[in-house]
């Protein structure tokens, strides 16, 4: 074996992965500081998360005091031909340059509508009994405009009597998700339930009647809805309620866009 | 080995630079990808950094087992009994909560310190399941409401130890390992213990400053050589994962949710690709608890908490393609006996 193949062979299988914790742990602490985690992970997390992301920081930095030679992972006989150990350099090499681009360089960012589409809206994601304690708690107080669009999903999972929500206000935050089956009427405000990281987010929204909407607004909008809950005009949406806007204001996306 | 004060200033150095490159891109924003795209970036990243902080844990629970223990602390309390000491070691996650992506380099860890590969098979298997955080959060998911929690640790205990088992009779269980993995074993000295060659010199005085300083530098060693391994497989895992998150529409599967037998597969196929940590799926399942019979919830919290998309990614450093392929079909047919158990019986 040539002293090229060799150091090609040393540093795939040295460095890529105090390379690869290096992103990671780089970009955990940063959003960390910069309040972005939970664009990610769950709240339950966040110190668990950092606490272990500074201790690899430690250690990937230790690994560059401590450069012991690579005699790590051995070779066994037969392999570790040239070829091999330059292909293994350059995967490392490959996959290291695409962490680094895509978790180091990138925009951090939200879940869109495109994963929403494929995770049916309200068919799961809701501790519902919990979240239906929370939100009789809230009604209870008369200020229905506090409610969120949990609350409100939760509500209308136990009950969808038109005259229970007969004279309530909604005044909600979520981003639009277009109504798979009567898109050009109805669309959600919609939200992301999260319960261990992004990758389980359940979409949760509540049904808006507006004919034409898309010419306002785009999906994956921030909008914030008021109005008040009628019987869906819509002869093809699934939703029994929906509501009827007296308002709908673009907003910014609120820094914890999905809901727990 | 010698030490170069050059080293703490690149790594500080290179520290510096990706907290810097990091801190400026932002400012380019608007790269415009397609939402797809995008989204299987969020996710992958998403299952990266839940999952790391438990492969760091994983790493630095095998390190403390292989350098800083001494040689067979485990092993010593174990039963000689091959099935006694398994159905011991099934239940080692109640020390190790670590969840079942550390687990895979605890169970290197464990191999390389004496276990055998049945032993530690049975070991990664049951650990996810049988320990405190899984069945803790699992209760406060369903409490003991239609046989879920009972059925998912007597399942797992039942699976991890059959699977044992079946493994303990194959004539040549090394043969079941990478070659790569399976060489460093063999190693002389990758228990990385003062035992051996240089046992008789240190023996009694290990926590001499060179001892201790030679274990620092050895654990830094060890986790170097396991992020090799274990980093690009859950980077590709976690990849994997997202992609199929973003490409198969999850209410196929919900459609499939009241059927006895149906809903355990689907959810058996849910789990698989859903890839959720052991310890918290009981709450991300509790919320299709209306949609799917409780024999589906049983065999997701079972079948999930061992085989995944990422976890065959990670457990495939260290594992033939075969005996994954064995295994999966093992756990899935065990897995979906129970579901239909508690569908049918219960």
């Amino acid at each position: 074996m040539s002293p090229k193949d060799k150091l090609a062979g040393y540093l795939a299988e040295r460095w890529r992965g105090i390379g690869l914790s290096l992103v990671i742990v780089v970009a955990t602490i940063w959003l960390g500081a910069t309040g972005q985690l939970g664009l990610y992970i769950h709240p339950r997390y966040f110190i668990f998360t950092t606490v272990m992301a500074l201790l690899g920081l430690v250690f990937v930095v230790a690994s560059f005091v401590f450069r012991t030679p690579a005699a790590g992972e051995p070779e066994p006989a037969g392999r570790g031909s040239a070829g091999r150990r330059t292909l293994a350099l350059g995967g490392s090499a490959l996959l290291l340059v695409v962490a680094a681009v895509t978790v180091l360089a990138l925009p951090p960012a939200t879940l869109t509508s495109a994963t929403a589409t494929q995770r049916e809206v309200n068919s799961g994601g809701l501790d519902s009994e919990a979240a239906a304690e929370e939100a009789a708690a809230l009604v209870g107080t008369g200020d229905y405009e506090r409610l969120s669009v949990k609350e409100w999903v939760s509500l209308l999972a136990q009950s969808e009597d038109p005259a229970l929500y007969a004279d309530k206000t909604a005044s909600i935050t979520g981003f639009v998700l277009p109504d798979a089956a009567d898109p050009d009427n109805v669309f959600y405000v919609a939200r992301f339930v999260v319960t261990c990281c992004a990758v389980d987010a359940q979409p949760i929204g509540v049904a808006v009647y507006q004919p034409g909407w898309q010419a306002s607004y785009d999906t994956d909008d921030w909008v914030q809805v008021t109005g008040t809950f009628v019987s869906n005009p819509s002869a093809r949406s699934s939703d029994t309620l929906a509501v009827l806007p007296t308002s709908i204001e673009p907003v910014d996306q609120p820094s914890d866009p999905y809901v727990y | 080995m010698r030490r170069v004060p050059t080293g703490l200033i690149l790594g500080v150095a290179l520290v510096a630079a990706a907290f810097a490159i990091r801190g400026v891109s932002p400012a380019f924003t608007g790269w415009g990808l397609p939402d797809r795209a995008q989204d299987t970036i969020t996710l992958a990243l998403s299952v990266i950094i839940e999952s790391a902080p438990f492969v760091f844990l994983g790493i630095l629970l095998s390190t403390v087992v292989q350098v800083w223990l001494p040689h067979g602390f485990i092993t010593r309390f174990l039963p000689r009994q091959p099935l006694l000491r398994r159905a011991c070691i099934s239940l080692l996650g109640m020390f190790f909560p670590v969840c079942e992506c550390g687990n895979v380099p605890l169970a290197r860890g464990f191999m390389v310190g004496g276990f055998t590969v049945p032993e530690s098979i049975t070991f990664l298997l049951a650990a996810p399941i049988l320990n405190p955080i899984t069945i803790i959060t699992t209760h406060q998911a369903f409490g003991w409401g239609d046989g879920i929690l009972l059925t998912r640790i007597v399942a797992g205990f039942v699976i991890a130890n059959v699977i044992g088992w079946l493994f303990s009779r194959h004539p040549d269980p090394d043969s079941l390992l990478t070659r790569t993995f399976s060489a460093s074993c063999a190693l002389p000295d990758a228990s990385g213990h003062d035992d051996g060659r240089a046992g008789g010199q240190h023996e009694g005085h290990s926590h001499t400053h060179g001892a201790r300083a030679g274990r620092i530098e050895r654990s830094v060693d060890l986790f170097t050589r396991e992020t090799a391994v274990i980093m690009p497989a859950l980077f590709i895992g976690s990849l994997i994962a997202a992609l199929t998150q973003v490409f198969v529409p999850r209410s196929v599967l919900l459609a499939l949710g009241s059927n006895p037998v149906w809903s355990v597969l689907a959810m058996i196929a849910l789990a698989f690709i859903v890839a959720v940590c052991s310890n918290v799926d009981a709450f991300f399942v509790l919320s299709f608890g209306s949609t799917f019979m409780p024999g589906g919830i049983a065999a997701f919290l079972t079948f999930g908490a061992m085989i995944d998309v990422k976890m065959l990614a990670l457990m495939r450093t260290t594992f033939t393609t075969r005996t994954l392929v064995q295994i999966t079909a093992l756990v899935a047919l065990m897995s979906t006996a129970a579901g239909l158990l508690v569908n049918y019986v219960a």
